[in-house]
Order: C-alpha cells, then structure tokens, then sequence
C-alpha cells in the first residue's frame, strides 16, 4: 500500500513535472529572447541618442554635471540602460506570466498598464529637471547681476524648489506610494513654510536677523554705478 | 507703397510741402524735454553757420514722448542770439516732428528718418542723440561736411574720451569691432552720424527692422552695415559731452546685456563677411580732434575688482560650458589673489571675451545667459584696468587700450577656428 502511494506520488510528479517543464522551457526561453531583444533595443537607442548628441545637450543643460556628481553613467548609457531594463522585465514578466501561477496572473497586464505611466513620471522629471537648471541659472545671473545677497542661495533654493515639485508630481503620476508621497510632501513643504515664518516672524526675531544678516550681507553696487560705461 | 506706409498721412504730406532737400537732420527722441531745446538749437545754427545755401530739413521721430518732447521741437523759436551770431538761412529751414509708428524703440524712429532722407533724396543725412545737453552746430557739420564735400558715405563721431572712460566700449565693442570687421572705428555704438543718401536707401533695404537688433542695437547695426558693404567710411572729431540720461533708461545690467547681445547678433549676422578677411586698416578722421584734455573720471576700481572676487565662485558652473578648462582655471586664479590689487590680464580677457563670442554662436546655453554671464567679468576687467591706470597719464592708458585693440585683432585667426570648429577643450590660450 505504502509502496503504491509512493508510486502514485512518483507519477503524479512526473506528471507534473512533464506538464510543467515545457513552462519552465517556454519562460526561460522568453527571458532570454526577451535579454537579446533588450540588448539590441538599447544598442539602437544608444545609437540614435549618440547621433543627435544628447550628451552634448544634456552638458548644455547642466544634466550632464548632475549625473557626474551622483556618479551615474552619461545621458546616453544611461536612458538606454533604461530602456534595456524596461524591455527586459517586461519579457520577464510575461514568463513568469507563461508558467501559470494563479497568484501571478494578470502580472504582465499590470505591468502594462505601469509602463506608460513610469515613462511620463520619466518625462516629468527630465521636463522639471530642464526647468529647474533654467531658473536656476536665470536666477544667479539675475542676482549676481543686480547685486543682490547671496546669488548662489538664491539660486539653489530656486532650484531645490522645482526639482521637489517635479519630483512629487512624476511620484504621484507614477502612483507609487501616492498617499504617503503627498503626505510627506506637504508634511515637508508646510513644516518648511511654517518654520521660515515662525523665523521670520515671532519665534527668533533677532536670531532670525543675526542669521540673515549674516547670510545676506549689504552688497554695495555704487561701484558698478560709479562708471560711465558708454 | 512701402516707404508710404512707414510714414503717415500728416508726415507724408509734410514731406511732400518740404520737397526735395540736399541735408536732413533727424533726431529720434523719447522724453528728452529736457535736452531737446538745445540739440534744435545747434541745428537750426549749424543749417544757418555752414549751411545757408542748400536745402534742410529738420525731422524729429519721437516715440510717444509725455513730457513735451514734440511741443519743444514744433514751437521752438530762434533766439535773439542766434540772430545776431549766425549767418542767416537764405532757404526756408523746414521742421518737422512727426510720432513714429509700429515695433517701438530707435530702429523705428531711425527707420522713420532714413525714409524720409530717401524720400526727400537728402544728399547727406545726420542722425544726433537727443540725450546730449551740448551740442555744437560744428559737430553737425562734422558729421555732414565729409559727405558733402569728401565723398564718405558713413561718418562716425569720435569722442573726447578719457582713456577710463566708456569701458564697455574701450574694453569689448571697439576691440571686438576691430578684430572682426577689421576697421579701426572708435565709437563703433555712437548714438550720432552721418551718412549720404545712397547709404540711407542701402540701410533700408535690409532685413533688420523688423528685429531685436532694431529695437536695441540699431546704433552698432548702422555702424556694422557701412563697414560691411564697403562704404567709405569716416570719423569727425566731436567736443566733449554731457548726456542727460532719458528718465526711461533702464539699469546697467539690461545696457549691458541689450550692448552685448547686439554686437554678438551683429557678429552672428555679419559672420560670412568677416569670418574670411584678414586685413586691418583704419578710419581716416576728417577735421582736428580739439587740444583740450577730457576730464578724468573719478572712479574707484577697487569695489568692481571686489565684486568680480565674490562673484567669480558663484559663477563657476554657468562658466563651465562657456569657457575654456586653461581660461576659467586663470580667472578662479586672479580671483583668489588679493583683489584689492586685481590683475586681469589682457591675454586672459582677449581669451575671455572671444570665447564668450563662440559659445554665444554654438549656442552653448541660452544666449541672453551668455551675455549675463559676461556682466561679472567685464566688471572685473574694467576694475583692473581702472586700478592699474588710474595714477597714470593718459597717453599711457591709450597706449595700453590701443595694445589691448592689437591683440584682439592677433587673435582673429583663433577666432575663426573656435567659430567653425566648437571644441571647448581646446585652449585658447596655449
């Protein structure tokens, strides 16, 4: 009797086993054709992106410099690396898709519908990450040009602004975390807020005007006045 | 029926009451009640002193004035001295004040004036800035006799400078000029001149009217457009003046950046001109250039080398893009020395202000971010001209701006290279 269970359970697995294989075979396969696809997909983007000189754009728009700094690779290596991964998982899915798990169904359509939505949160932030070098240099010159107090502070705090809203606006078009994004960002942006009026305002008037005066000393322009430049 | 529309009916008409003249004065104003009285004044004398056999015309383009402007210039009477100091008219002196139409700003004003020039066939034109409190009818005649009598085409004022005066254009629009064009014109941005009538007719057929150079670097257009087509072009000595400036004047940063992107867009427009020549020659000035000395400008160098110093940190990511690693790494270094003492060296701003040029025509950034980004170090060189200068004589210091003008114009070939080729690691300074 033990001997029969045993046997049963033997040809059950081999029954399983020979209903399964061929999904393993079929899941391995789609990853792989999935990597070569992926792989040529980002040599191509990289070509293409290489022929209109992205890199020299992004050096242009101060791009270039932020990636240096945060050690990743160049504009080019970079998206395409992106692209490369996006294809990639997305063949991964869908073989995890062929082996038919029942937990794991609809994982490829869900990933489907993901997939725009992290493009324009892409979109988003490269359009705010433009716009935010834009302001900020806009705003440095201004200031510099105008004599006003602390240029660069200025011109950072310009450019911190913009890149948390473009960064919470692509966070919540992403829809990862979208109550606690918006929590945190308006948790961080009204304590902010708050904080500088309290300064400002009752909690340390004259430390307040110590720290700005500090931070802000008068900056004399009758030099530049001073000359008959035409 | 173009020139029709440019000017209206009422103008039109007066023109045609006027008929045809041999000298047009034209005087583009904008609220400039306070000057205007004396710049027609020393018209009116200069008509009747040098003038008094041929047929003139007065035309005041004014820009929408609310002070008066045009009422001054309409009602103005010849004084008792004029009778008795000048020699009388023995032709009609017309006067014509007429509200220009269309884009505002002096290119529409000076646009205005040049079609009635063409329109009236002026055989020589003068074109005077309303902000000046002094004019002389001998700088009117300055400017018309070379075109009457010696055949130029373009006369260009030449001003009592001190050699610490007017540094943006001592130290950036003439050498520049120089190096590019190739002609030796001191006041490349003089808001006078004069011109003959075929030059008029020229400048009106170009394409700029209707642009930003028009609006606000009309003055170095001019100058650029007599250089380029080849007109025989002059300078005439001026006196020293003083200018009022109009209460609409904006502050020195827009100056600058309208001063500055003005010349580069001339540079840009001009490119197939220039980029292939290779000779320097210079202007002929007709008349003496008077013995008094211009006075020297108080300035203190000082607080501008200072501001450069504070500035130069702030700016060293917006100067990446544009300059050179070898140039911006010997301007952090001018920077860190005692600035009260700044030197700024003449190689270092050649090298500074020609690839300030090439980023502007690569397109390196936006250009007005070009132009800003300029503002600082111009402030720094000319705080550094002004320091090591500003116990000399002034034959020394027109000695070392006169250098300065020479190695602008050595550098054209390297120019040239850096503007069809866009390399900013190469170094410009090697």
């Amino acid at each position: 009797m033990i001997a029969n269970a045993v046997g049963q359970a033997g040809s059950n697995f081999v029954d399983a086993l020979a209903l399964f294989l061929p999904r393993i075979l079929t899941t391995i396969s789609i990853v792989l054709v999935g990597w070569l696809i992926a792989v040529v997909l980002k040599g191509l983007v990289r070509f293409v992106l290489r022929s209109v000189r992205i890199n020299a754009a992004a050096e242009r728009t101060g791009v270039a410099e932020v990636l240096k700094t945060v050690e990743m690779p160049a504009a080019d290596l970079l998206i395409a690396s992106i692209f490369f991964w996006l294809v990639w998982f997305g063949f991964i899915i869908s073989g995890i898709d062929a082996l038919g798990f029942a937990v794991l169904e609809g994982l490829a359509d869900d990933f489907a519908a993901f997939v725009p939505r992290l493009l324009v949160g892409f979109a988003i932030l490269i359009v705010g990450f433009l716009a935010a070098t834009f302001l900020w240099r806009a705003t440095l010159l201004a200031a510099i040009n105008a004599r006003i107090p602390s240029p660069r502070l200025l011109a950072g705090a310009v450019r911190a602004l913009v890149l948390i809203l473009a960064s919470a606006m692509a966070l919540d078009h992403v829809a990862l975390a979208r109550s606690i994004v918006l929590t945190a960002f308006a948790i961080a942006f009204g304590s902010v807020m708050l904080g500088l009026a309290i300064a400002f305002g009752i909690g340390g008037g004259d430390m307040a005007r110590r720290v700005l005066e500090n931070q802000f000393p008068e900056r004399d322009r009758s030099g530049v006045d001073d000359v008959t430049h035409l | 029926v173009t020139e029709q529309s440019l000017l209206s009916d009422e103008l039109l008409e007066q023109l045609i009451a006027v008929g045809q003249v041999d000298v047009l004065v034209g005087v583009p104003t904008l609220n400039n009640a306070q000057t205007i009285g004396g710049v027609v004044r020393a018209v009116h004398r200069a008509f009747n002193r040098y003038f008094p056999k041929v047929r003139t015309v007065l035309i005041n383009s004014d820009g929408g004035s609310t002070d008066g402007t045009r009422a001054l210039v309409r009602d103005y009477a010849s004084d008792d001295s004029d009778t008795f100091v000048v020699t009388h008219s023995l032709r009609t002196m017309h006067r014509i004040s007429s509200p220009y139409h269309g884009v505002p700003g002096k290119g529409t004003a000076l646009r205005q004036i040049l079609t009635a020039a063409d329109l009236t066939q002026a055989r020589a034109v003068a074109v005077l800035d309303p902000e000046v409190a002094n004019v002389a009818p001998e700088w009117i005649a300055a400017l018309l006799t070379p075109v009457l009598g010696q055949g130029c085409d373009f006369v260009s004022p030449v001003y009592p400078r001190h050699p610490l005066d007017g540094p943006l254009i001592t130290q950036v629009v003439r050498p520049l000029v120089r190096e590019a064009y190739g002609r030796q014109v001191r006041e490349p941005l003089a808001a006078e001149f004069g011109c003959s009538g075929t030059f008029a007719t020229h400048c009106l057929d170009q394409p700029v009217w209707e642009t930003d150079l028009a609006r606000f670097g009309i003055d170095l257009w001019v100058t650029a457009a007599a250089l380029k087509a080849d007109f025989r072009v002059c300078q005439a000595p001026f006196g020293p003046r003083v200018v009022v400036p109009s209460p609409d004047k904006p502050g020195f940063p827009d100056v600058f950046q309208q001063v500055v992107g003005a010349l580069f867009d001339c540079l840009e427009v001009d490119a197939p001109y220039w980029l292939p020549r290779t000779q320097f020659e210079p202007v002929p000035v007709i008349g003496t250039i008077g013995d008094g000395a211009p006075a020297v400008p108080h300035v203190d160098g000082r607080r501008l080398a200072e501001t450069f110093c504070a500035d130069i940190q702030s700016l060293q990511s917006v100067l990446e893009p544009i300059l050179s690693p070898g140039t911006l790494s010997r301007l952090q270094g001018i920077a860190d020395r005692d600035c009260t003492a700044l030197q700024y060296p003449d190689d270092l701003w050649v090298a500074t202000v020609n690839e300030f040029l090439t980023a502007y025509h690569h397109g390196v950034m936006r250009r007005d971010h070009v132009t800003r980004a300029l503002m600082p170090l111009y402030l720094g060189r000319t705080g550094s001209f002004l320091l090591r200068h500003a116990e000399a004589p002034a034959p020394a210091a027109e000695s070392s701006l006169e250098t300065l003008c020479g190695l602008f114009e050595r550098s054209k070939a390297r120019l040239v290279e850096r503007w069809n080729h866009n390399d900013r690691g190469d170094e410009w300074l090697r």
